[in-house]
């Protein structure tokens, strides 16, 4: 005889896996993804030889594993100019985190991670901007991929998404004239500790189409004696939608020791699809853009010295995407140096992809 | 016997602590829509293979398994709307989103009912979703013309309008089918 608690005990077994069965997807999930970019550059200063180079510039490989729903491990690896030899060509560690999501309101990263400064430092894949090599506001700026060992608190309420991070400083020894803060990242390498970098981000998603967006960066950058403080407060904007691409960002760096007083600069885009102004498909977006940026915009001695990092940019160009993740750029570019109002012609092709 | 009568207790009672949270999830998400005295009942609709690889090729994606959940939500005496349940991959996480139909296959409402990815949360905007409203298998679906993504969710974006697109051309099959006329309710 069967005994009725015995069978319903079975049966509620059986039917509590059945609905869970039916509704909870989620299982165990490792994947593979990435991004790469072929560039060809030709480039014409004024009254010099020109320079050709045809470069592989980035191979991206993304790897991520989540063992359940909260918890997942994230990471990417970056092979820049297709090998490492000698000092040349760069072999990264960009990203390496475990990532732990409790709810869309609150998770956190802990591990190589990005600061969220700027649009593209997180966002970065080829086919998401419409020039060949990335703004040159991105290199000299704000210093994309900027990467690092920390920890980060993340997530969305009511439309805005927020992310404060925590991480290895900046090595304030590396800073110059030329290039800002670009030289002075750890890259997670052994990082000095001594003074962590402290990050804050908030973005607003909720207009169709448009991200906008400010961060601001504080770190009391370690260097052999006095320290050299830096804030970087950054906005940017991006507008993608009625066949319009339009990306804006502005950034200042202000440092509290050294010659240099800021950094700052902008740039902004404008392209238009006309690919659906022809019913197609494919996207075809040409586009403008004009760049001011100066890496000694303030100094302490002033002068000259404030001219001859400061570079204006026009450029145009063309995005073709024949499908959303895969791209090929064309574009030509004018940049003047104010000091000695010096011309150099940039033409760039390129072909990305991402997965 | 009393360690039987423990378990079958216990099993009661998580179940009414823990309830599956996607299906309360859209069970909520229909009485927000349809009313909270809404009649609904749900079904497990296995995809015929031969119908699951012609969407497929239609729409350019793979179903999340070769199975949907459908709701059929019930007016005065007869069905007056279908919802499907469906998955599709963001960068790497499943995403699990729920799809309102009216009995022509025109889409009423899309809503994310599960997010899991650190990124690209933007897809789950009424703003972005209401894009798919009165769209059906015959509209296009075209990311950057027709519907625009979000930035910073490329991925995401072009995944969820894919897999909207899917379940348009599976729920025209649905409706032509009628098997939501032997559906019990509750």
């Amino acid at each position: 005889m069967i005994n009725p608690i015995k069978a319903a005990v079975a049966l509620s077994i059986f039917f509590s896996l059945q609905i869970n069965a039916q509704f909870n997807v989620f299982e165990p999930t490792t994947s593979v993804g990435g991004y790469g970019e072929l560039h060809y550059n030709y480039i014409k200063p004024e009254g010099k030889e020109s320079l050709k180079s045809l470069d592989f510039h980035r191979f991206v490989m993304f790897y991520s594993h989540a063992w359940n729903e909260q918890w997942s491990f994230k990471a990417e690896v970056e092979l820049e100019h297709n090998f490492v030899s000698e000092g040349e060509g760069e072999l990264e560690l960009e990203q390496a985190y475990v990532d732990y999501r409790h709810s869309k309101e609150f998770g956190f990263q802990a591990g190589v991670i990005l600061p969220s400064v700027g649009m593209l430092n997180e966002i970065h894949e080829p086919p998401t901007f419409l020039s060949v090599e990335r703004p040159d506001y991105n290199k000299n700026i704000i210093p994309t991929t900027w990467f690092g060992n920390g920890l980060s608190f993340y997530g969305s309420i009511e439309g805005f998404e927020y992310k404060m991070t925590v991480m290895e400083g900046l090595n304030a020894s590396e800073f110059n004239a030329k290039s800002g803060i670009r030289d002075g990242r750890q890259k997670g390498f052994k990082a000095n500790a001594e003074d962590l970098l402290y990050n804050a981000r908030i973005n607003y998603l909720s207009i169709p189409g448009l991200l906008f967006g400010a961060s601001f960066t504080y770190n009391n950058a370690t260097k052999d004696s006095t320290n050299n403080a830096v804030s970087i407060a950054e906005l940017h904007a991006r507008y993608r939608a009625n066949n319009i691409y339009i990306d804006a960002e502005f950034g200042n760096i202000s440092y509290s020791e050294g010659i240099v007083e800021n950094s700052r600069g902008f740039y902004f885009d404008l392209g238009y699809n006309v690919g659906a102004l022809l019913k197609w498909e494919t996207e075809i977006i040409p586009f403008i853009r004009y760049s001011d940026y100066n890496t000694a915009a303030v100094t302490k001695i002033g002068g000259d010295s404030e001219k001859q990092y400061h570079v204006s940019q026009w450029m145009i160009g063309a995005a073709v995407k024949p499908i959303d993740e895969v791209i090929f750029k064309v574009d030509y570019s004018e940049n003047e140096i104010e000091l000695n109002k010096q011309m150099t012609s940039y033409f760039n092709f390129g072909v990305g992809y991402m997965f | 016997m009393k360690n039987y009568l423990t378990i079958l207790i216990l099993l009661i009672i998580s179940n009414e602590i823990f309830p599956n949270e996607i299906q309360n999830t859209c069970e909520q998400i229909i009485k927000d829509y349809f009313g909270k005295n809404a009649v609904y009942s749900y079904v497990e609709f296995n995809i015929s293979d031969n119908l699951r690889i012609e969407i497929e090729k239609k729409s350019g994606q793979k179903f999340f398994k070769n199975k949907v959940i459908v709701w059929y939500i019930s007016g005065k005496d007869s069905v007056e709307s279908i919802a499907i349940l469906d998955n599709v991959y963001g960068k790497s996480l499943p995403i699990t989103f729920l799809v309102f139909f009216d009995l022509n296959g025109n889409i009423l409402k899309s809503e994310i009912v599960k997010y899991r990815e650190s990124y690209g949360g933007g897809v789950v905007n009424e703003s972005w979703l209401k894009q798919f409203n009165n769209r059906n298998c015959s509209s296009s679906f075209e990311v950057g013309s027709e519907i625009y993504a979000v930035s910073g969710a490329t991925i995401s974006s072009n995944s969820v309008t894919r897999g909207v697109q899917k379940l348009s051309f599976l729920a025209k099959e649905i409706i032509r089918k009628n098997e939501f006329k032997t559906a019990s309710f509750r």
